[in-house]
């Protein structure tokens, strides 16, 4: 189009309604420009640009149109930019300044209509001052392909809405705000909260799960106040509403502000003291190895850089580990990139429905859907497609992923690797065969994982060898959402370092577990270990943003500095650097990591050095990790448990329920988490399609709201993981009884 | 000696050849100096005839101000209480008068003209927080006794 060719050498046509993700429309007309052997304006975002065309910009013509369209657009637009959010930062006020007239004409009366009502619990809409481009309703309908906001009315009297009665549920709909040219798609909770020059706006990354959108935080007197998609390139900017926000949860009630010994609060200096005397009894006495440290993957690199130095060189070589909340590992070698992504021919959803656990994932896959025909296939123990994203699908009993990967991969390619994963399970079914042969397609192949099921990375290796030469990524959508910065600096990611640690702990041979972020009987797959482990340990101490479930068994706590509230780095689920700087300010007494380090080595008597001087983009490629080759040998897959009567357990993780605790985002935070069949409900006794029931395996139990949804196969209960209060970690086993109660315990 | 004298004669002379020239100063507070009508001094916010402020927050009063004297927070109106004229209103409006520079440029900015520079010029206080003016004293136009 001839707006892009250009912007691509540097001049600015204005636009409203056109998007480069959404395509041409042509509905506000702003910008017209004049080219030569066409007899009229026209305009530049539905004119394909052409070798040889002579396009005017600034010609008398070019601004007589635009001024005159602007007349237009302003003759029932409110004069209320004093009080509009928008105000500073708007497309209608720069533009008028730029090209419009300075008197208006039009002195009939302007017609009212609904301003600044709510279309849902964070978007208001100002019919006023919108200028009809269609932006958020082609962005919701076409886009993301939930058609929630529309167009009603005719002519002049054309408004946007939604559905009377019905609010806008979509996790996108936040970005409607960032594509609203004007001021008629308004963010709720930033609603008169602040102007574009009395703010602190810097770039940064969304911290609320591991794609890590490029953002832009909104700070104002130390406090965060909103956060805005940023493009950049290769990237469109969207956020979904969970990160989005979710900004505020620095200043959430529940945060951890000050320090704690012994449940006593003291001050931070003071705790750092007594933990590095601690620290340095302990290695006296019994060596380093009786000290290790658990990391919990959220904070930046520079505080994992620190913690492994820590450990390293100041403990003399003490253990660390990172608390993921699924069991398996991925072989790095095969961690793929956003833009392999939209370059692959078939992507594989292994477990995990990106809409949940990566929401903005799913908006790239479907526009690859959209634009190229990406084709997408599903693997899990429910079902993974939705109405917005169209594919096959294989639901395999729970548990059986693994099973099913390998036999399908085995069934198709004749390769070593591939027989040897698909040892002793039984050969592929028809249905199997067919997976296996639209994963051995020639061309580039994306799996999506959530990394539950430890046998899927050998399967998946077998697959990417079987593969050959064709590309195979895996892009990891489980969390924590920092986990491979430990990676980064050398810190053991895997699952058995930890778990050994943990036995280690609940052993009684570790004198001192220092968790960095790091929530063990949350998020730990073997959840009564963790706990087990923070009993006997003697001394626990926790450095992190949250207290961790089990913050009575900790000996001291130190409140470190959350998300923008410092400069810091944060790998996403690609492999990527990315920086984010600061727009508020830590409250009470929470500092950064490295500080409380730093100020724990001293009192240990080995202060870190040189700590500073380390560069997180050091060695990278392309601001990313440069990953090891794929080696190792692939080990039989084990087969899937045997089939058992009765309800059993599966779950996944989802955004939408595990980000921080954020007073805005609670808004509309579900409080049923588990899903079921809605006919299982019903035979439950459940007939109005959700409630609380109780689950139970052996002797274990704990209760927990549950609501209908159809894409949970018969006789399985889904929960999610990693929520207070919803302890799966610890039932043990997929075999659960289900039974409806009265009321269900807070969660 | 003689020197010396003459010295403090030629001094007095110019001193008391002054005491008959008509007086610069004002015996301040009994006698005060006559203001231009448009002096700029002390800032009030205008109120309008049914007590609605005129002040809608927006905040360009705080953004066109040179010395960052100006700090404004705004809020919606909770329900039907409104306070200013429109759904918007400062909830916090804050002058800081050792920083103000007295240039009027907030008062020129206002889209809405609630922010005036009154003639009232007697700033000074044991402290120098109280020199920072709130919105209830901008509210209340200090007047000139």
């Amino acid at each position: 189009m001839v707006v892009d060719a250009a912007a691509t050498v540097g001049i600015d046509i204005p636009v409203y309604c056109y998007h480069q993700a959404l395509g041409p429309l042509g509905a506000c007309r702003i910008c017209l420009v004049e080219i030569e052997k066409m007899p009229k304006l026209m305009t530049a975002c539905t004119t394909a640009a052409t070798d040889g065309m002579v396009v005017h910009t600034q010609s008398q013509a070019a601004e007589k149109g635009r001024r005159g369209i602007l007349e237009f657009l302003l003759i029932n637009h409110p004069l209320d930019c004093p009080i509009c959010d928008k105000g500073g930062e708007c497309f209608l006020q720069d533009y008028v300044f730029q090209y419009g007239a300075g008197q208006a004409r039009f002195e009939e009366a302007k017609i009212q209509r609904h301003k600044e009502y709510p279309v849902s619990p964070y978007i208001l809409v100002d019919q006023e001052r919108c200028v009809l481009c269609q932006r958020c309703v082609r962005f919701m309908g076409e886009y993301v392909g939930e058609e929630e906001l529309l167009m009603d009315g005719r002519g002049v009297h054309t408004v946007i809405t939604n559905v009377p009665g019905i609010p806008l549920t979509s996790p996108f709909s936040g970005n409607v705000i960032d594509l609203c040219p004007v001021g008629a798609l308004l963010s709720e909770p930033y609603h008169y909260r602040a102007r574009p020059w009395n703010i602190e706006r810097e770039d940064t990354y969304c911290s609320q799960c591991p794609v890590g959108c490029s953002s832009s935080v909104t700070g104002r007197d130390g406090q965060v106040v909103r956060l805005e998609g940023r493009p950049t390139p290769g990237q469109w900017g969207w956020l979904c509403d969970h990160g989005r926000f979710t900004y505020d949860f620095g200043a959430h009630p529940t945060r951890l502000t000050e320090a704690r010994l012994d449940g006593e609060p003291v001050t931070v200096g003071r705790a750092a003291q007594v933990l590095g005397q601690r620290l340095a009894a302990v290695v006296r006495e019994h060596g380093p190895d009786a000290v290790a440290v658990l990391t919990g993957g959220s904070h930046t690199v520079e505080d994992h850089y620190a913690l492994r130095r820590f450990a390293d060189e100041v403990l003399g070589g003490s253990r660390a580990g990172l608390v993921k909340p699924v069991e398996a590992d991925l072989p790095l070698a095969l961690l793929g990139t956003f833009a392999e992504l939209d370059q692959s021919d078939t992507v594989l959803l292994l477990g995990t429905d990106p809409y949940e656990s990566a929401p903005v994932v799913h908006l790239a896959l479907r526009e690859n859907v959209r634009r190229r025909g990406l084709v997408v296939k599903a693997l899990g123990d429910r079902h993974l497609l939705r109405d917005t994203l169209a594919g096959e699908e294989w639901v395999v009993e729970p548990g059986g992923m693994a099973a099913a990967l390998a036999a399908a991969t085995a069934g198709v390619s004749e390769h070593p690797d591939a027989r040897l994963a698909a040892e002793g399970l039984a050969p592929a079914d028809e249905s199997l065969v067919r997976l296996g042969q639209a994963l051995m397609e020639p061309g580039a192949l994306t799996v999506l994982w959530d990394g539950r099921e430890q046998d899927l990375a050998p399967a998946l290796v077998a697959l990417a060898r079987a593969r050959g030469e064709h590309p195979t990524r895996v892009l990891p959508t489980f969390g924590p959402r920092n986990w491979l910065a430990a990676a980064r600096v050398g810190i053991p990611t895997d699952y058995e370092t930890s778990r050994r640690i943990l036995m280690d702990a609940a052993d009684g041979r570790i004198q001192v577990l220092l968790l960095w972020g790091a929530d063990p009987v949350r998020d730990f797959p073997d959840g009564d270990l963790a706990a087990r482990a923070l009993e006997r340990c003697p001394e626990v101490y926790f450095g992190g943003v949250f207290p961790p479930d089990g913050a009575e068994l900790l000996a001291g706590v130190l409140p470190t500095a959350a998300w923008a509230e410092e400069a810091g780095t944060y790998v996403n689920m690609e492999g990527r650097l990315q920086t984010g700087r600061g727009a508020a300010s830590a409250p009470g007494q929470a500092r950064p990591t490295r500080n409380i380090l730093q100020a724990v080595a001293r009192a240990y008597g080995t202060p870190l050095r040189k700590l500073d001087e380390w560069d997180p983009y050091e060695g990278t490629v392309d601001d990313r990790l440069v990953l090891p080759p794929l080696e190792g040998s692939v080990r039989p897959v084990s087969p899937p448990p045997a089939a058992e009567s009765g309800f059993r357990l599966i779950s996944g993780l989802e955004v939408a329920l595990t980000h921080d605790p954020s007073e805005v985002a609670a808004r509309t935070k579900e409080d049923r988490p588990a899903r079921m069949h809605p006919a299982d409900l019903a035979d439950l006794g459940l007939l109005t399609g959700s409630g609380p029931v109780e689950l139970s395996s052996g002797d274990r139990s704990f209760r927990v709201g549950v609501r209908g949804d159809p894409r949970i196969p018969r006789g399985r209960v889904f929960v999610p993981r990693g929520l207070r209060g919803v302890p799966i970690n610890r039932l043990g086993g997929i075999a659960v009884a289900v039974r409806a109660v009265e009321e269900v315990a807070s969660r | 000696m003689l020197e010396a004298l003459k010295g403090i004669a030629s001094g007095m002379k110019t001193t008391l050849s002054m005491l008959k020239e008509p007086r610069d100063t004002y015996p301040y507070p009994e006698k005060r100096r006559e203001l231009a009508p448009r002096y700029r001094g002390k800032h009030m916010l205008a109120v309008d005839e049914d007590g609605h402020e005129l002040c809608v927050g927006c905040g360009l009063c705080e953004a066109v101000c040179p010395a960052h004297a100006i700090r404004v927070v705004a809020a919606g109106a909770e329900g039907d209480r409104t306070v200013s004229w429109t759904e918007r209103y400062a909830v916090d409006y804050e002058v800081d008068l050792i920083r103000c520079i007295f240039c009027g440029m907030c008062e020129e900015a206002c889209p809405t003209n609630a922010v005036r520079l009154t003639p009232f010029n007697e700033l000074a206080a044991y402290d120098r927080r109280d020199m920072i003016a709130k919105k209830d004293e901008l509210l209340a136009p200090p007047v000139r006794r």
